[in-house]
């Protein structure tokens, strides 16, 4: 795989009143690349996620993303949502909405499609994970999973160039999330660039190219999954990554 | 005794008393006398007069209260600096003024002009109510959609920028709907009380339900009861129509809830 640094973040510092919570974080994706973030809870990842498309302010550092300045204030943050998809950890549907409506919303009213055009499209991303017989039904009425697979489809009818995913499965009873494991999954083999905050160590492990393992704000170590899980060189990651297996 | 408000309300009570007893016979043949039954009945377009002039000042007061108090509300949830402070302040003071105060006011400081639409005009008496209660109707009504945007969850307002919508987009289509769905509750009741308090316009001399129904029953003080009463009735219907017309608006536009959920 080439070299591109399609993002790359260098340095990145913020802080929440007098506490720091990203501490001169730094890493690079290429294009099609699986970067996951993993971390003690508090460790600054969802955060560092967040920075990615502006629902977080980074206060130092830079964020370039295929070429541009995400942290500059110039940027039009609306233009750069348009192509970086989000997936919450609390799924975040509008209640208000069918499976379709919610899909639908943005390509209608922010890319300006027709309604039409725009249901059709919410339906065929809808059906790419596996939601074809529930077009017409409130997020209320779906299970957790497929209430997340839903969300995983609004953010594809962007048709982004980077999803991000903020603990896609850590508001999920476990017998559903291996369905959503699996559309994602799917996405990797399609060649999408996918920033992937989680705990899902075996899902890391499989798919990332690159493991980033932040702790208080900090980036411990990052490198191939290989290296991480099996000679980790910082102390702090062997026992987080002990802690976690000993959960599963 | 001669005062004929007291002689209302001295009826009405020996009504409320006397219910559980024998008495409530008496007092049914007391509200059926055929002659006052029949001055009511003759009256009844001066009545009628009296409940349009009280529908008209009400619809008209409840869509300004609209029209100035959604945003209002909405300023005061998302607005920042001076103007959500502004907003904020001349709540205040219309919550915290007495209505009589308002509409005299309107009438007789600011003295609002006769409005003329080419088929009807409105006389200035009228604009002065009507802009009297639709202010402070928005006052009030600003805080039913204040709260009710404050408590659509923050993730849904995240989650529409998040596909790119703009602060004011993600407001519009995503967290209105919602929010006005739950302000249906709180928007009955400031319709009830707001077509209550319209009889407040008398102050300012005009002659709407409940000021006519006063007239009535001060010239012929035998129909006091009959002529509340059938007032009443015109306020219930009223209320229990528009209260019900709301419920079905509700009930049409229920986000659907599942069982597991």
């Amino acid at each position: 795989m080439s070299d591109d640094d399609f993002l790359r973040v260098t340095d990145v510092s913020k802080w929440y009143g007098d506490e720091q919570v990203l501490n001169e974080v730094s890493f690079e994706m290429n294009r099609g690349d699986v970067t996951v973030l993993i971390g003690p809870s508090g460790s600054g990842k969802s955060t560092m996620l967040r920075c990615v498309n502006r629902l977080a302010e980074a206060q130092e550092g830079s964020i370039r993303l295929d070429g541009e300045e995400v942290l500059s204030p110039d940027l039009d943050v609306n233009a750069l949502r348009r192509e970086v998809g989000m997936v919450f950890q609390g799924f975040n549907l509008f209640a208000h909405l069918t499976a379709v409506g919610n899909v639908a919303l943005g390509p209608r009213r922010v890319l300006g499609l027709s309604e039409a055009e725009a249901r059709d499209r919410a339906e065929a991303q809808l059906e790419r994970v596996g939601l074809g017989e529930q077009f017409d039904s409130y997020p209320a009425e779906l299970s957790g999973g497929q209430q997340q697979r839903v969300g995983i489809a609004r953010a594809l009818a962007m048709q982004p160039k980077l999803m991000l995913f903020d603990e896609p499965t850590s508001a999920l009873d476990p017998e559903l999330i291996g369905e959503v494991l699996e559309v994602m999954h799917g996405l990797v083999d399609e060649g999408m660039t996918m920033l992937v905050v989680t705990h899902e160590m075996s899902f890391a492990r499989e798919v990332a190219d690159e493991i980033v393992f932040l702790d208080d704000g900090h980036v411990i170590e990052r490198g191939p999954p290989e290296q991480l899980f099996e000679n980790p060189e910082e102390d702090r990651t062997g026992r987080f990554l002990e802690r976690i297996a000993s959960h599963d | 005794m001669s005062d004929p408000g007291t002689l209302a309300l001295a009826a009405i009570a020996s009504v409320a008393a006397d219910l559980p007893a024998g008495a409530a016979l008496a007092a049914l043949a007391f509200i059926g006398e055929a002659a006052d039954w029949e001055f009511v009945v003759s009256n009844a377009d001066y009545l009628g007069v009296g409940a349009l002039l009280t529908i008209g000042i009400t619809v008209a007061s409840i869509l300004l209260g609209f029209v100035v108090g959604f945003p209002a509300g909405a300023v005061e949830v998302y607005g920042d600096g001076l103007l959500e402070r502004a907003v904020s302040i001349v709540g205040i003071v219309l919550r915290g003024t007495p209505i009589v105060v308002i509409l005299i006011v309107m009438y007789f400081v600011v003295g609002v002009p006769q409005i003329n639409l080419g088929v009807v005009s409105i006389s200035s008496a009228m604009t002065a109510g009507i802009l009297g209660l639709g202010l402070r109707s928005a006052a009030y009504q600003s805080q039913i959609f204040r709260a009710t945007l404050s408590s659509v969850d923050d993730g849904q307002l995240e989650a529409g920028r998040s596909i790119g919508l703009s602060r004011f987009e993600a407001v519009r289509y995503v967290v209105v709907p919602q929010a006005l769905r739950r302000s249906i509750p709180g928007f009955q009741n400031e319709f009830t009380i707001v077509l209550k308090d319209t009889s407040i316009v008398f102050a300012i001399g005009l002659a709407e339900l409940l000021t006519r129904g006063y007239d009535l029953f001060s010239e012929q003080t035998t129909a006091v009861l009959e002529v509340i009463l059938f007032i009443s009735a015109i306020y219930f219907v009223l209320t229990f129509t528009t209260n019900r017309a709301l419920d079905y608006l509700g009930d049409h536009y229920a986000i659907p809830e599942g069982e597991s959920a």
